[in-house]
């Protein structure tokens, strides 16, 4: 995994890396049309042109509680089966190159956080949590989302 | 190696579709040459790519087949309907392995190898017997060897050589034989590739709406407006074009139908003839995918249960062969597919008698039924008529999957039939997936998509008027007499529901595919239009609320609303309960027919009436603006058109819009200002004439309430105002200033019709000064029709037949002179 590129971004606070081949792109997040009855996690959705991008805010998909992350609307735009998302971070820091593979750390991460990360990689600015894309896109599972409803 | 190998499948797939159409003609017809060569060619062209790529089972197949029909091409045999039926058994048996192939099967193992053998020696075997007579193969074909074939039946039951006259299928074929489909050149493109050309240029349109957005702004400017207009044009050009990229031509699974027919027909030991028509209507490609199951299930059924056997149709006084027809047809957005069978028929009393059975209806229900009604039931789940599970149709999938298929790509299926005559299936389906006519409506402040098909009707009127009550935590309309489930948009969405919206909401009735209204209650509409849709990832998928997403002009993403599944979940969707209803109604309606129906309305004295509703060509709402009560009678603009105007209050109007209805007896139209709106009613009571009022007809009862029906003809012969008559006399006027500022306006107030000197016919008034007429008279210039002479001084020179330009009433007289002129010449003509 040396040489691979990696776009860096705050997550919760969390420095996060997320592979620079599943990043199509980052840009300035617009309007967003919220979506009625769907997930917290799922923002809603935008257009990037013609595309339409469904906004996925990380922080509430980890199924971290708090909702009032800072953010200074900037995007990632991914695609994952076929559709394409604008992932909503509290800001993207840099891409960089990583040093060495992913590995894993003893203790885990936490439940949020070991749940979506490959594992914790070595990069030029320093350690990062590897976010698994399709991990953070299906949402916190149900019993933690059915709580945060409650809550 | 693999991509050749894939080439090599695709390509023979794409030939096997091609051909099938043709070997039944061939069948049909063995001395077609034609035919006979384009099989050949694919038979040759199979062999020869199995050597290359080593598949000896298929090579020897092919050989065969290339050998017995190489001999009939020189002569050496004639293809007798059993060398037909061996050819196409080898052809089957090529397109299984071609499926073994693919599927990464070995062949040279795999499948019965025997059987090959036996293909092969078939189709040598005929070699000996093809020296017999044409005649007498026919006979053979009546222990059918390997292959039924149904074109042999034909020759045993009817041997007369000209039959193909007076049968409309074989007219089709005659018709395609003298025209072969003309190969279109293609090349194979992949599908994502596509769609990013597509994508790329919806890009382009949005930026080009962003740029006429602030063009716009900018201001005219010539130099860029051109350009900017000859772009729109080309741009809109290119996504036509891209958007049939994905077009097929619907003749890609028809092409297949034939050999389907055929297969089952001898299957069943029927004689069938299809006729195909439509094949040149484009549909998206995967919805050609999505009908091609539904459409074999029909046809399926048709040959099946609708068309009986040649003894039971020659009983009944038909022809043997029954007749398959299959028509496509565009109309805008959506295409008709019609299968029509000439067969039995459906009966209405063995599917009533199973619908009770089964529990669908209850016998009371039955009785109230009508037979278009029941007739469509066969569509409910769980009906199939067929009393005996055939292995052709009755595999545990009925019309009700079909119907279910075709619904969820937003069509929808009907059925008719006569009895003892045949049966007609219609299929209406959209054109693509992924543009379709929408609504879009605001709730709440955040707008929504609905598909226009969907969409009955728009109803906007008060909580009052529609009879809004809440039942239990259901909120109930009276929409035409029905009452119909009305949900909350909002409610729906889990929106903050505005206080505007409950007591005057405006309603879109919906009419769900199973023929289930119901209304949904948005705060208010924004327009209609073509919608191109874009899938909606899964995670939003889920929620079940939703079909997809869209972008408006702006670049605004709109969400489109999944009707089906809302009513769906809120169940409002037919289950037998809504029969019960539904059929009640019909029978009211029907006798109604005859009844006296009026727009019920309070007028502004606060008088309940009523008009005739074959008068009301529409209800207008009008700013009051739009109202002019300077002259002495009112009067109002609506549509660009000024029309009179009464029933309106001699005080000023308190509201900042008026409703009007406009009345029309087929010349004149008038408006006729009112309070409120009722509804439309039947008048049933009995009508009592006034004789002290002169625009009161009669006075009448509508719900124990005294209600004056106006009188239409006093009305009109008040207030009515024909419309400019719709053939004025024309006049042709001098090009010059005075003419166009000073002197057309005249001529127009005086009721003529200003034409520019190109659109002048024998019966135009030609108005001119005198110069220029001395001029033209000069160069020989002969005048068609009257001509009005012009002079600039007031005092005329002796003997001239000109007119001062400003004598106002000489030149009227001289225009009403040559329009008498004119019309007593056309008399006479």
């Amino acid at each position: 995994m040396t040489d691979t590129l990696l776009v860096i971004a705050q997550i919760a606070g969390r420095r996060c890396a997320l592979s620079a081949l599943d990043v199509k792109s980052v840009i300035e997040l617009g309007a967003v049309t919220p979506i009625p009855r769907t997930p917290g996690y799922i923002a809603g959705i935008t257009a990037l042109r013609s595309q339409a991008l469904t906004v996925i805010d990380c922080r509430l998909a980890l199924g971290l509680t708090r909702h009032d992350w800072p953010t200074d609307d900037r995007a990632a735009v991914v695609a994952d089966g076929g559709y394409a998302y604008a992932l909503l971070v509290d800001g993207i820091e840099d891409i960089t190159t990583a040093v060495g593979e992913p590995g894993q750390v003893p203790g885990g991460f936490g439940p949020e956080w070991s749940r979506v990360a490959t594992g914790m990689i070595e990069t030029m600015i320093g350690p990062a949590l590897l976010i698994d894309l399709p991990a953070l896109l299906a949402g916190p599972d149900t019993v933690r989302h059915e709580t945060d409803a409650a809550a | 190696m693999d991509d050749l190998l894939a080439e090599f499948i695709a390509e023979t797939r794409e030939m096997l579709e091609a051909s099938s159409g043709e070997i039944v003609a061939w069948e049909a017809d063995p001395a077609d040459r034609a035919r006979l060569d384009t099989i050949f060619r694919f038979v040759h062209t199979v062999k020869g790519n199995c050597g290359f790529f080593d598949f000896p089972r298929l090579a020897e197949l092919s050989h065969a087949a290339e050998d017995a029909l190489a001999d009939c091409r020189a002569g050496r045999r004639d293809p007798d309907p059993q060398l037909v039926s061996a050819v196409l058994a080898i052809i089957d048996r090529i397109a299984q392995m071609i499926d073994a192939i693919e599927a990464g099967e070995d062949i040279s193992r795999a499948g019965p190898q025997l059987g090959d053998r036996a293909l092969i020696d078939a189709v040598n075997d005929t070699r000996e017997t093809s020296s017999e007579d044409g005649a007498s193969a026919g006979k053979q074909g009546s222990n059918p060897p390997l292959h039924a074939s149904a074109a042999e039946q034909f020759r045993n039951d009817e041997p007369s050589e000209d039959r193909r006259a007076d049968r409309p299928a074989d007219r089709a074929l005659a018709g395609r034989r003298a025209d072969p489909p003309a190969a279109q050149r293609t090349i194979r493109l992949p599908v994502d590739l596509l769609d990013r050309v597509m994508s790329g240029v919806s890009d382009m349109v949005l930026a080009r709406n962003d740029l006429a957005h602030r063009l716009r702004q900018a201001g005219n400017q010539p130099t860029i407006d051109g350009p900017f207009e000859r772009l729109t044009t080309i741009l809109s050009d290119v996504r036509d074009a891209i958007t049939r990229m994905r077009m097929q031509r619907i003749e890609t699974l028809l092409g297949a139908l034939p050999r389907l027919v055929r297969d089952l027909s001898a299957e069943l030991g029927k004689q069938v003839m299809v006729d195909l028509d439509g094949g040149d209507v484009e549909l998206d490609r995967e919805m050609i995918e999505t009908i091609r199951d539904p459409l074999t299930h029909i046809i399926r059924n048709a040959i099946d249960h609708g068309i009986e056997t040649p003894a039971v149709r020659r009983a009944n006084g038909k022809r043997e062969i029954g007749l398959l027809t299959l028509a496509a047809r565009q109309s805008g957005n959506t295409i008709a597919i019609v299968i029509s069978d000439d067969g039995r028929g459906l009966e209405e009393e063995r599917i009533a008698a199973k619908a009770i059975a089964t529990g669908l209806i209850s016998a009371a229900e039955r009785s109230a039924m009508s037979r278009d009604k029941i007739l469509n039931l066969i569509f409910e789940p769980g009906f199939s008529t067929a009393e005996v599970v055939s292995n052709v149709s009755g595999r545990g999938v009925g019309l009700d999957v079909v119907r279910q298929n075709l619904e969820k790509v937003g069509g929808s299926i009907k059925v008719a039939s006569a009895p003892g005559h045949g049966t007609l299936f219609t299929l209406q389906i959209p054109l693509t997936l992924s543009i379709i006519a929408g609504l879009t409506v605001e709730v709440s402040g955040q707008r929504f998509a609905i598909p226009q098909s969907y969409v009955e009707e728009i109803v906007q009127a008060s909580a009052k008027t529609l009879d809004l009550t809440q039942l239990g935590e259901t909120a109930l309309i009276t929409f035409r007499g029905h009452r119909a489930v009305c949900l909350m948009l909002a409610e729906v969405l889990g929106l903050d529901t505005s206080a505007a919206a409950t007591c005057d909401p405006t309603l879109v009735m919906l009419r769900l595919a199973s023929g289930d209204l119901f209304a949904l209650a948005v705060d208010r509409i924004h327009n209609h239009g073509d919608l191109v849709v874009k899938p909606l990832a899964p995670a939003v998928m889920k929620c079940g609320l939703y079909a997809g997403s869209t972008l408006l002009d702006d670049g605004q993403p709109v969400l489109l609303l999944d009707v089906a599944n809302i009513a769906a979940a809120h169940d409002l969707v037919s289950e037998t309960r809504a029969h019960v209803r539904a059929p009640n109604a019909e029978p009211a309606a029907q006798a109604q027919h005859d009844v006296v129906r009026a727009m019920l309305f309070t007028d502004f004295a606060g008088r309940r009436s009523a008009v005739r509703l074959e008068l009301v060509q529409r209800i207008e709402t009008a700013p009051v603006s739009a109202i002019d009560r300077s002259a002495a009678r009112p009067r109002a603009v609506i549509d660009g058109t000024i029309l009179p105007l009464i029933g309106l209050p001699d005080a000023p109007l308190a509201n900042a819009r008026v409703r009007l209805l406009r009345l029309s007896d087929g010349t004149c139209e008038l408006l006729y200002a009112v309070r409120e709106v009722a509804d439309a009613i039947a008048l049933t009571a009995a009508l009592h004439p006034v004789a002290e009022d002169p625009l009161a007809e009669a006075v009448t009862l509508v719900d124990g309430q005294p209600v004056t029906l106006i009188d239409a003809h006093e009305l009109f012969a008040r207030f009515g105002e024909p419309r400019a008559a719709t053939c004025r006399p024309r006049c042709c006027l001098p090009a010059d200033n005075w003419s166009r500022t000073i002197l057309a306006p005249l001529v127009t107030a005086a009721g003529y019709e200003v034409v520019p000197p190109e659109a002048a016919d024998p019966a135009t008034i030609t108005v001119l000064f005198d110069a220029e007429f001395e001029a033209a008279e000069a160069l020989g210039h002969a005048f068609t029709g009257p001509v009005i002479r012009l002079r600039d001084h007031p005092e005329a020179p002796a003997a001239s037949a000109t007119i001062y330009r400003y004598d106002r009433d000489a030149l009227l007289a001289a225009l009403a002179g040559a329009a008498r002129f004119n019309h007593r010449v056309g008399g006479r003509a």
